[in-house]
């Protein structure tokens, strides 16, 4: 009795710490880690962080010197994100290093990575690891002579109000942002063949990257649109990455500073910014854009239970309920194109699932003709959502011996006419002993 | 080279016949029975033609096995002809019986294939 009454309390004391970790059920991070150079930055940055904290996330400030700072203890990892605001770091304190980021990421956990001009060779290692490589010059700043943003002083062009956001409702909410988006720092490129990594905030095309002090000597190494500013990656797992070239970027300063882009009469009194990374803050923190697949089901036409095994040619209905995280709860995705597939080798056949609007998607088909051990598949990878990929395999055979169809009206010429040879051999027999 | 007339061809097919008049009984009721066999067969193939080939193993069947009884007797009918200089040792009895036992295999395995 004392026992049962033991484990009764353990549990229910240990449930708000299952309930607030991160799972597959509420897949929103919860415990963030942010590494900062300086405190300042906690106070200057305070209006993102202020964002966050509302939304429920639970911050914990670390110097990045600090010797006890740790992403894991005993194998479990402490936060569900780790947010690095420290653009000047040479190396991390405790025992946080390159390696131990690529496994944070690698295990599905999420991150933010702030570079700014003079970024570290360390953070620059952990971008490239991620995917995006900064301007190996390090003094170098994105430079925008017609698309800067108009100040009282003249200056060097390069605090930029970049409107060229990426068109996609999941990671940058369905709301418009109107108002540019102030950057002031370093650029970096992604590789075009990275399917993962995506520009979100890219410069204007009239845009370079060089060292606005010194004399411009030779063509810059990046230039136009391929300068990204700010970048996503969504890894395989699902663990997604942000890297901004400027910690300036997140500054109150930069939030609350109005806006006003060069060659253009409209003057915004609140630059895009906060919209902008509230916004992302929620994709990067899976708040929005997490799919969910429960509830895989196929049966034949007319039945209700999962047959181990099909035969050539039935007629089978498949169904999957498809949800998407809204940071709250579970909603039902709805989508006109989540597809599936019959697959051995090939897709044999690819039929887009139909949806009731309520997360369930159904579709039936006719197996093919053909024989061997298929999949039914469900690869759905958009852009912004994490990924789907359902696979469950079943074995098509053939008809049986006893399942052909017999006496066709159709064969019955067949039937009599080999009867009648059979009946003529006879007669034949007959006439051809007895004759003479 | 003399050309062919109408004549000739008249000349050719009454060579012939008063030819297979001379043919005995027995060989005369074996080329009944393979034209019975040819006959039905090319029937088939032309029902397959109208109809189409969906039972396609019933159709193969129904059409060899006129074909194979056509064969067989043909066999038969070129063993137990006296004039046949080839076979003369062998016995006409035994010719018979060989005839009898590939009819009953043709025919077991037709049964079986016929669906």
């Amino acid at each position: 009795m004392a026992k049962s009454l033991l484990y009764i309390t353990l549990t229910i004391s240990l449930l708000p710490f299952l309930a607030i970790s991160f799972s597959p059920e509420s897949p929103t991070d919860r415990r963030v880690l942010v590494l900062l150079d300086d405190f300042a930055v906690k106070s200057s940055h305070s209006l993102f962080f202020d964002s966050l904290k509302s939304r429920g996330f639970e911050l914990e400030f670390k110097l990045v010197e600090d010797p006890n700072i740790g992403l894991q203890r005993y194998g479990q990892y402490l936060y569900d994100a780790l947010v690095l605001f420290c653009p000047s770091v040479e190396r991390f304190g405790g025992s946080i290093n390159v390696a131990s980021i690529a496994d944070f990421v690698d295990s599905g956990h999420d991150l933010i990575i702030a570079a700014d001009t003079n970024a570290s060779d360390l953070i620059r290692e952990i971008s490239t690891e991620s995917g995006v490589d900064f301007d190996e010059n390090a003094a170098a700043m994105v430079i925008d002579h017609t698309g800067y943003a108009v100040s009282n002083t003249e200056g060097d062009h390069t605090l930029i109000a970049s409107d060229d956001l990426i068109k996609s409702d999941v990671i940058l909410g369905s709301k418009n942002i109107e108002a540019p988006v102030l950057f002031q720092g370093i650029g970096h490129s992604v590789n075009p063949a990275n399917s993962l990594a995506l520009q979100v905030l890219a410069a204007s095309p009239s845009a370079y990257s060089a060292n606005p002090l010194s004399k411009l000597s030779s063509p810059p190494s990046l230039t136009g649109s391929a300068i990204s500013l700010v970048s996503v990656i969504q890894a395989r797992n699902n663990a997604r990455i942000v890297v901004a070239g400027s910690l300036s970027m997140f500054s109150n300063r930069f939030f609350r500073s109005g806006v006003q882009k060069a060659g253009s009469s409209t003057k915004y009194e609140k630059s895009g910014n906060e919209e902008f990374f509230t916004e992302l803050s929620k994709w990067v923190f899976h708040e929005r854009g997490h799919l969910k697949a429960v509830n895989v089901r196929h049966h034949k036409v007319g039945e209700s239970d999962e047959p181990a095994m099909y035969r050539i040619n039935d007629d089978s209905d498949y169904s999957v309920e498809i949800y998407e995280w809204s940071g709250t709860s579970w909603e039902p995705f709805v989508a006109n194109d989540v597809q599936l597939q019959f697959y051995m080798m090939s897709p044999y056949v690819l039929k887009t699932l139909s949806t009731d609007k309520k997360g369930l998607y159904s579709t039936s088909f006719k197996v093919p003709d053909v024989y061997g051990v298929f999949q039914f598949k469900v690869e759905y990878q958009r852009l912004g959502y994490t990924s789907l990929s359902l696979s469950k395999q079943i074995p098509v055979r053939p008809f049986r011996h006893n399942e052909y169809e017999r006496f066709l009206p159709a064969a019955y010429p067949y039937y009599g006419a080999s009867f009648s040879m059979m009946v003529g051999f006879f007669i034949f027999t007959v006439v051809h002993l007895y004759s003479k | 080279m003399a050309r062919s007339t109408s004549r000739d061809a008249e000349a050719l097919f009454h060579s012939l016949r008063s030819a297979y008049v001379a043919t005995p009984s027995s060989l005369k009721i074996i080329d009944l029975y393979v034209g019975f066999a040819v006959f039905t067969a090319v029937i088939q193939v032309v029902y397959m033609a109208v109809v189409g080939s969906f039972p396609f193993n019933s159709f193969l069947s129904g059409v060899l096995s006129c074909v194979g009884t056509a064969v067989l007797a043909v066999c038969l009918r070129i063993q137990v002809n006296k004039e046949n200089k080839e076979f003369k040792d062998l016995p006409p009895e035994r010719a018979f019986a060989d005839f009898v036992l590939c009819n009953l295999v043709l025919h077991l395995v037709i049964m079986n294939f016929l669906g």
